[in-house]
């Protein structure tokens, strides 16, 4: 996996069945490092059904993987959405 | 017509005297804003969680326990966690080469210390989570979420009794922050300075003031005068978020030559591309973005690539102060941004105007 969670100490990984296979568009983004600003990036692709759960109050990620849209450009075929972002399209085949 | 048309349930909630939030990286500003009957959030996401607590404190100590709020940028996904050297090291030739270009052809100086973006560290949850523990800790009245969903934390944030804004740029976001019982949703507009969606204030703002109920929508993008608040309490907002207006009054820490070009700029100076972070943002027009909108420049790299780039010419240009090439994030409304006044006249003006421009439409209608 390409991708990282931040590092952070208090990460719980784990697999949510329930989601795993499903297509899912992430409104996404994040602040932009040295800048005062931030921007919004958009993806769509299959949720492999990983999660992160970050510290208490739970924060939780899940891995969109197989991406079939994502911004020009974009260096990987997978992200970590945060849960709020995430926006599941159909059932999948699991 | 009402009595007041300017009192909303935004106001009623805050317990302030007008509808107007102004966003602001300075704290003075939202000082003078608070003591004026406004409402100001600082945003803090760029500072480190000691910071936050600090500028907290000093705001409480001239505010006289009124209430306000503190921006955070949560991230909404994560890109690859490279290294500096990892990632400098994917960026391709033709781009160097076309950065290069523009430093020559407008001999673009170095900066002089060290690029901000390769010292600060975080770009990921821990750092926001560290941020977000400060505002839980020290109870401030509102948190805003300028870009992520703060449902996560809703209810620890209930339970001490924060309020919780998140804004938003399309109408599914809001119906999920809804949903999730956040105190308001500021429906943030095209028209925006930085990152902005892709739909315009007039047509984001009553979409989603439709599905709110009795929760507070705020109005973001392109407000700038006392019209565009009456308009936008007549399209369903309890009251609006502006950013720009601020960044030009006097109390304003920004450089003096971004504040006379701000004053300079009309509605057609800004642009909206990737050619600063890789993420499309409304700036203040300047060589580096109309070079990379010319047809024969290469696609803009996805962040965290295209940072990488601009970062030399942004912070070479804000280190030398070099008028010619400097830029700032700016909305559309920047054009109505005539003058310098104190902050506390800022609003001033716009609830006279925001009144004036109902009077005059009741006036027509009588």
């Amino acid at each position: 996996m390409n991708q990282s969670k931040g590092e952070a100490s208090d990460a719980r990984p784990g697999f949510d069945t329930s989601v795993a296979g499903k297509q899912a568009e992430c409104d996404g983004g994040h602040a932009i490092p040295g800048t005062r600003y931030a921007g919004r990036q958009e993806f769509t692709g299959t949720l492999t059904g990983e999660y992160v759960d970050h510290g208490e109050p739970v924060w939780r990620w899940y891995l969109l993987a197989r991406l079939t849209r994502k911004p020009e450009g974009y260096p990987g075929d997978s992200v970590w959405c945060e849960s709020g972002n995430l926006f599941i399209l159909e059932e999948g085949s699991g | 017509m009402a009595s007041d048309p300017l009192r909303t349930k935004l106001c009623d909630m805050l317990g302030i005297e007008f509808p107007v939030i102004a966003f602001t990286h300075c704290k003075d500003v939202a000082v003078s804003v608070i003591n004026s009957g406004g409402f100001a959030v600082l945003g803090e996401a760029m500072h480190t969680p000691d910071d936050i607590a600090s500028d907290i404190k000093w705001i409480r100590d001239r505010i006289d326990g009124k209430p306000f709020g503190i921006d955070l940028v949560l991230p909404a996904s994560v890109p690859p966690a490279d290294s500096l050297e990892q990632l400098e090291a994917k960026i391709p030739e033709t781009h160097r080469g076309f950065a290069q270009e523009i430093k020559e052809k407008y001999n673009v100086p170095d900066p002089k210390g060290a690029i901000d973006l390769h010292t600060w560290g975080g770009l990921n949850q821990q750092m926001a989570r560290a941020q977000l523990e400060v505002l839980l800790d020290e109870r401030v009245p509102v948190i805003a979420s300028g870009l992520g969903n703060p449902g996560f934390f809703l209810e620890t944030a209930h339970e001490r009794g924060i309020k919780v804004f998140g804004l938003v740029g399309k109408a599914r976001q809001a119906k999920r922050q809804l949903d999730a019982g956040v105190d308001a949703v500021i429906a943030q507009g095209y028209d925006a300075a930085g990152h902005t969606g892709a739909v315009g204030t007039f047509s984001i703002v009553p979409e989603i003031a439709a599905m709110a109920g009795d929760t507070p929508i705020i109005a973001a993008g392109g407000v700038t005068t006392g019209r565009h608040l009456a308009a936008a309490l007549c399209l369903g907002a309890s009251g609006v978020w502006s950013g720009t207006l601020w960044l030009a009054s006097r109390e304003s820490d920004i450089d003096m030559i971004i504040k006379e070009r701000l004053l300079a700029s009309t509605v057609e100076d800004t642009s909206y591309g990737k050619s600063i972070s890789g993420m499309t943002m409304r700036v203040l027009t300047c060589p580096w973005t109309k070079e990379w909108a010319k047809p024969e420049a290469p696609h803009a790299l996805p962040p965290p690539y295209q940072m990488l780039l601009s970062a030399n010419y942004i912070q070479g240009a804000n280190d030398n102060r070099r008028e010619d090439l400097m830029t700032e994030a700016a909305g559309q409304g920047v054009g109505f941004v005539t003058s310098m006044k104190p902050a506390r006249q800022i609003l001033f003006d716009l609830v006279e105007e925001a009144l004036a421009a109902f009077e005059e439409r009741v006036g027509e209608l009588a």
